[in-house]
Formats: structure tokens, sequence, C-alpha cells
């Protein structure tokens, strides 16, 4: 298409592929050969003869040389210096390419938040059972029908007793899901730094709460049914108090977003941070 | 051989082209190889569609706004649904994506055109007759002299229903070539962009220094090149069990309906990821232009789109959850329906990430983004709850699938479609598209889409089945549906305004300039609209924002990657 003799400022055409209806003519020339199945056979004989011509056309165009065409050459355009000069941040090390966020939590602050919630909500949940239905197991059994169709449709007095299969799948399912929503909370609140503690134990509870609060009669209406809501938003509100809570009160780390691979990765990589540093613009 | 070859050399492009006369300007849009003028007539061949299919989606709303009405025929209606959400698949997402991944690759890799520009041209012919084919339907669809009888057999004709049995005429012979041929043009596209991405950078452009919408074009490229192929093999089969008897799909004569079902969302479900992951694109280059900022996440975001293109893949059995596969399957399809959630979820925050701590200009391009962002997260949350086989049970085939699969279509596709139309379009014209009705579009076209298919979810969780012509009154679904149908009037407005904007400002538009959005990409270094050479000197780049380092060369980025 171009070679080097085009390369530089003195060039003053460039060599561009010629247009051509070639191509054209042979997409007609499929389609009415398909056409054909559909309509005459007639149809199909024109299309398979405007392929063939169209196929020899474009032959023609690319082989032994191909078609060119040349065009006049208007002078580069020079990309103007910006007229606003370039703030830097006062905060990061990195000058004005801080990485937001600058600093993000560990991941086991998730995991330990989630953990922290959840011995919390499971502890309300239980006085929650005993209160309204004089049984501690009622919550937990009620949480582990979500897995055991049996349990969805047993009486309260089977509610109300121990059963130790319901007590696993109930131990693993919020278990679970606490730490998974824990984990989130570690991701989530470097993003709202001005309120955490409202983001974590209102906004977030009251937005996963009214979703289920929606969806849950289509999920498991059985669930819908024994779900005491008054109950349930108080234990998601204890969550996530106690979940943001020790997530935010752990120390922060800088995010390793700047970092080359290598380091990330542990690999011994001798040169990569002094030359990184070496590189930075002096303020 | 080489002197019988036409030399021709055009003085100025541009005083050339305006002293033809009109059939002569059309001429030289038709022998065209050139990737802009193909890229545009892509997309210009796309709108064009997505209006005829848009007033056929209106027109089966209008039936739907009230119970009982009997404003279209149910075979009418059968046929508007068919015809509708194949236009939309084939003949306007794929196209006005594709379109501008053809416009836009070249210039942003620094190359004068794509790697094979007369296969361009081919590609882009071949979807257009193609395309023409399916709405010939309308005319011969009982053969060149027969009476009209569009395709009804459902954009994902599920078989035995297209056996020769059960749908008569050439109605359905007209979909299956229609799609088997902009298919083929569209592998054609695939080919292109993937030989031209890793053949044709400029000098500098590693594959770490590509821009992320460049990076998505190879993947989505990659995609097309592997799930297409199995389309074109089951329209080929199918069409062997209509025409020569084989039965393939024949349930009646032992052939698998399932079968149809396997081949079919084996392509289906990329099909999305191919659509959406140009949205994703466009998204990347225009949120941090907006936000002022670079992209947060670079590397992240590349490897969660591959993630994303390999996972899907593996997933195109959760639209299969009822047929009544083995609990294995169902389980494992669920699960790896779940795992999408992941490099999404990562590109979600990712973009936020670039928006958090920038300095935001809530231009148009911007304000469509946002939207999309909000409503790729309503999808994505709606496609994990489906990804669920015993809530899928409930309710697949319900308007639940539709509202949440129109969410990811318009809410997400569309709408990057205009953020990168009204960003693109100042490179592509040399004009601006006007600021005030831009706005009215996005409110408009917001609220119509929100009225439209937020109400839809509704009537899926009561149980309204999709592909009906109709229902009776007293179950709840009366005022949801005259809701839903009240904004598509909304956004008819919508688009109608945006159609003035297009015509008014390539009429009398504000002169856009080489680079109004201040932005860093390859493309807003040349003129606008770009000279057909692309670029006098082929550039040399050092970064991914190598505008950046040619205004700020006090401080470029390449000290910094």
């Amino acid at each position: 298409m171009d070679d080097e003799r085009n390369r530089g400022h003195e060039q003053t055409v460039i060599e561009m592929p010629a247009p051509t209806a070639w191509p054209m003519l042979m997409a007609v020339g499929l389609t009415l050969s398909f056409a054909g199945l559909v309509t005459s056979v007639a149809v199909t004989i024109v299309g398979i003869v405007f392929t063939i011509v169209g196929i020899v056309g474009w032959f023609g165009e690319v082989l032994p040389v191909e078609h060119t065409e040349s065009i006049a050459v208007t002078p580069a355009l020079e990309v103007p210096r910006a007229k606003v000069a370039v703030a830097y941040l006062e905060v990061g090390e990195m000058g004005h390419r801080a990485v937001l966020p600058l600093e993000i939590y560990p991941y086991r602050a998730g995991i330990k938040g989630g953990i922290a919630g959840g011995v919390v909500m499971a502890a309300l949940a239980v006085v929650h059972g005993m209160i309204l239905h004089g049984s501690p197991w009622y919550t937990i059994n009620i949480l582990a029908a979500t897995g055991m169709a049996d349990l969805a449709n047993a009486n309260a007095a089977t509610l109300s007793s121990f059963i130790p299969s319901a007590f696993i799948v109930a131990l693993v399912i919020h278990g679970v899901a606490s730490i998974l929503i824990g984990l989130l909370y570690g991701v989530l609140l470097p993003m709202a730094p001005r309120y955490p503690a409202f983001f974590a134990a209102i906004v977030a509870p009251l937005l996963w709460t009214g979703l289920l609060w929606a969806s849950l009669s289509v999920i498991n209406p059985v669930l819908d049914a024994r779900i005491e809501w008054r109950w349930f938003i108080l234990c998601q509100i204890a969550f996530g108090a106690v979940a943001g809570y020790v997530v935010d009160r752990t120390e922060k780390v800088r995010t390793l977003q700047h970092l080359p691979f290598a380091v990330r990765s542990g690999i011994e990589s001798p040169g990569i941070m002094r030359e990184r540093i070496e590189r930075e613009p002096e303020k | 051989m080489a002197g019988s070859i036409e030399h021709r050399i055009a003085l100025s492009a541009e005083s050339d082209h305006a002293s033809l006369p009109i059939l002569g300007r059309a001429h030289e849009w038709v022998v065209t190889v050139d990737h802009k003028r193909l890229g545009l007539m892509y997309i210009g061949g796309g709108l064009v569609f997505f209006l005829i299919a848009g007033l056929q989606a209106a027109t089966m709303r209008l039936q739907l706004a009230i119970p009982n009405a009997g404003i279209i025929a149910p075979q009418v209606f059968n046929r508007l649904l068919t015809v509708h959400g194949t236009a939309m698949v084939f003949l306007v997402g794929m196209p006005i994506l594709t379109g501008f991944l053809n416009y836009l690759v070249p210039l942003m890799i620094g190359a004068r055109d794509l790697a094979f520009p007369r296969l361009n041209a081919f590609g882009f012919w071949l979807w257009l007759f193609g395309s023409l084919l399916l709405y010939f339907s309308y005319i011969g669809g009982d053969g060149l002299y027969g009476a009209g009888s569009a395709p009804d057999v459902g954009w994902f004709a599920y078989a035995p229903l297209t056996e020769r049995a059960f749908s008569r005429g050439n109605s359905t012979d007209y979909w299956i070539l229609s799609i088997l041929l902009t298919s083929v043009g569209s592998t054609a596209t695939a080919i292109n962009l993937l030989t031209s991405i890793f053949c044709m950078r400029c000098e500098g452009m590693t594959l770490r220094k590509m821009p992320v919408l460049v990076w998505l074009a190879a993947v989505v490229s990659f995609l097309m090149c592997v799930v297409l192929p199995p389309l074109s093999a089951a329209q080929a089969m199918l069409l062997l069990d209509r025409f020569l008897g084989a039965h393939f799909f024949d349930t009646q004569a032992g052939g698998s309906a399932i079968l149809w079902q396997h081949f079919f969302w084996i392509f289906g479900h990329p099909e999305v990821y191919v659509l959406v992951l140009p949205a994703f694109a466009f998204a990347n280059e225009i949120i941090p232009v907006f936000s002022r900022k670079v992209i947060f996440g670079y590397s992240v975001m590349v490897a969660a789109s591959c993630a994303l293109a390999f996972i899907s893949l593996g997933v195109w059995a959760h639209h299969m959850f009822s047929v009544g596969m083995a609990p294995a399957g169902n389980a494992f399809f669920a699960a790896s329906t779940m795992l999408v959630s992941i490099p999404t979820g990562i590109k979600i925050f990712n973009w936020i990430g670039t928006m958090w701590g920038g300095k935001i200009r809530f231009r148009i391009p911007m304000m469509f983004s946002v939207g999309f962002l909000a409503q790729f997260l309503i999808a994505g949350l709606t496609g994990i709850m489906l990804a669920v086989a015993p809530f899928d049970w409930q309710l697949t085939d319900t308007y639940f699938v539709v509202a949440h699969f129109h969410y990811v279509l318009i809410g997400a596709i569309v709408f990057m479609i205009f953020a990168a139309i009204y960003y693109w379009f100042p490179k592509a014209t040399g004009k601006m598209l006007g600021e005030r009705l831009g706005k009215w579009h996005f409110w408009l076209f917001l609220i119509g889409f929100h009225m439209t298919f937020d109400t839809l979810h509704f009537a899926g969780l009561r149980g309204m089945p999709r592909r009906i012509y109709t229902y009776q009154p007293g179950r709840g679904l009366d005022t949801i549906n005259l809701i839903a149908s009240i904004g598509v009037i909304f956004q008819a407005a919508g688009i109608l305004m945006f159609l003035i904007n297009v015509i008014r400002s390539l009429r009398s538009g504000k002169p856009a300039g080489d680079d109004p959005w201040d932005a860093w990409t390859l493309e807003w270094s040349t003129s606008s609209p770009p000279p057909e050479y692309n670029f006098a000197e082929l550039p040399v780049v050092r970064s991914r924002r190598p505008l950046w380092d040619l205004k700020h060369p006090e401080d470029p980025d390449w000290k910094y990657e």
C-alpha cells in the first residue's frame, strides 16, 4: 500500500487500493445463486455467472500487481500543545498519575468483617427465634429450608426442633454468604469514602433487603411466607454495621495497579523499581 | 500488465469529490474499498434497518397495549416478531458495531486501511444483499411470483417448527439464506480485523499499548470466527432438511430438535458478547476522555474481556434449562454462567474507578455511557437470576426474559451505539451533533426505555408468556402493558430527535475541528473527516495515549508505562 518512498515530509502522493466494483458483483452473484433456491433456477444461473465474473475481475484487481490509485497528500496536521498545564494532585506519591483509589482494604479485612457481621447476625437470628417462636432453631431451620426441599413444607413444630443436617446446611449457607458479602464490603467501601458507616450499615443492607423482598416471592415463596421482615431488616443492618466497622478499622494498603506484573506476582526482577523511580518527574 | 493499470491522481480528494454530480458521488460510494466509507455504510445501513425493525416492534407493542386488541392478526404478529428479532441482531447490532470497528480500528492502530480492503467491500455487500433477502420475503415469500409470507418461526427458529411439515412456502428459506449470507459477510470482516490488528499496527504500538477498543475488536473478531461457522453449519443442515429431505432436525423421522438448539445457542450466546463487547469498547474510550483520566486497570480490562469471550463459549445451554437436561448439565451451565459475573463486575468497577476522582464532563456521549453503566448492571443482575436453574424454570419464556435481554440489547448496546455516534460523528463528518437536541434524545429515550422494559419485568413475574399476540383482561397485565407501550412512544420521540439532529448537523452543524473532545487516541490526530490515506505520515507511538504525549511533551505518558 505505502512503502518507504512514501514516508517522510517530502512525499506528495500515497498509493491506495483503487476503487472497484468486482467484490460487489461477486456478492450480488452469491446472493442470487442462493436466492434461486426460493425463486427460480434462472436466478441461480445468473447468480453463478455474476459470481464467476466477479471472481475473475477481482483476481485481475490484485494479480499480478495490485491496482492502486495515487492520492495527493495534504500536509500532516500538527497536534498543538495543550494550553492547560498538567495539574498535580497533592495526594499520592506518583504525581498527578495517582491511580484512584490510592488505598484499598486488604481482602482479609472483608473476610474478617464478614465473619464478625455473620456472628452478630446469627446471634440476633437466634434471639428472634427464641422470642417469637420459643426455639433457637426456628430461624436456623428456615435458612436451611432454602437448600432443603423437605424442610420447606415442614410444620412449626419441626422447624422448632434441632435437626443436625439442617444446622450444617444453614451454617454453610450463612458462612459462605457472610464471607462473600464481607468481601464485597472490602471492595466497595473505598468507593464510598465520605460516609462509610452510613453506606455499610444502612444503604447496602436496605438495598439488598429491598431486592430480596421484591424477588423472594418468586424465588422461594415458602420462605417468603415465613420471613419476619422487620427482624430480617434488623439483622441485615446489624450485619452491615459490624462488617463495615471491622472493615473500616483495618489498615488500608496501597493499590498495586501501578506496579509491574513481575513485582506484583513476587518474581525477582531487579532494576524494575529503580528504573521506575528514576523516571518519576521532579516535583 | 502493469501498464494497463488505471493510475488516477486525485489532485485534491475534497474538491474532486465535491465537483462530482450526485450519481458520480453515489458511484464513488458503490465502488469504494476505503474502510471509513465502508464503516459508514455499515452504520448507515444498520440505522435504516434499526428504524424498520423499530417500527415493527412499535406495531407489536401497539397490539399489546390493551387486552384483546385486534389491530393485527396472530400470523402477522408472528412475522413481525421473527423479522424484528432477526433484523435487530443480524441487520442492526452486528453491522453497526462492526461498522464502527471498521471505521476506527485502522485509524486507532495508525494504519492506512484494513489488511484486505476488497474483502472488506465484499463483506459489506454480502451483508447488505443478505439483509435485503430477509425483507424481500415480504414480497416473495412463496417464490418469485408468490404471495408475501415473511418468516414466522422466531429469530431462534426452533426445530421442528422450521421443517417443511410445519413451515410451508419459502419464508423460512429466506430467513435461512439471509442469515447464511450475512454470516459469511461478518466472518470476512472478522478475519480482516484480526489480520489488521495483528499485522498492521504502527511503529511502537505493542500489544500493551493498543487502545482497549482495538483489543476488544480483536476479541470480538476471534469470537465471530469461532461462533459463526456453527450457525452457518446449522443453516446448511436445515436447508438440506427442507430441500433434500434430510432429517437432521426432523423429529418425525428420527432427527433431533435439541440438536438445533445446541447449534443455535452455541452461536447465540457468544453472539451476545459479539454485540456487547464493542459496546464495552466504546465505553472504554468515552468514559476516560470525559472523566479526564486514564482508564482504570488497563491490563485487567483487557484480561476481563478475554475471559468474557472465553467463558461465553461455555454457557450456551443456560438457554436450555427447561429442555430437560441432566441435573449435572444444568448445574454446570448454571455455574459457568455465574462465572460471567466476575469479569463483568471487574469491568463495571473499573469504569466507576475511571470516573471516580475524575473531572467529569457530562456531554451527550458521557450521558449515554452513564446510562449504559446503570442499565448494564441491572441487566447483569437479572442475568444472574436467570442463571439459577429453578428460577429459570419458572420464568423462562415469560416477559421477564424479554425484559432482561432488552436491557442488554438496548440498555447497554443501543445506548453505547448512540454514545459512539455522538462521540465519533465529529470525526467522520467534521460537524458536531447538536447538544440541545442530543439531550432531548437522551432523556426521551432513557425515560421511554425504562417505561417499557422495567415494567415488562413485572409482566414476566406475573406470568405473561412471551411471543403471544394478545392476552385476556383482568390478569394484572393491563396497566403494565399500557405503560410499556406508552414507553415506546417516548423512545420513538427520542429517535426522531436524533434523526432531526443528524440531518440538521449534516446540513449546518457547528464545525468540529480535528479534536473536539481533547481526546488521546490516534484517530483524533488526523483531520475531520480523515483523508483517504488516514495519515500523511504513519504515526509512531510510545504510550497508550499518543496524543497526550504530543500535547504534553513536558509530561508524557511513556515515562510511566
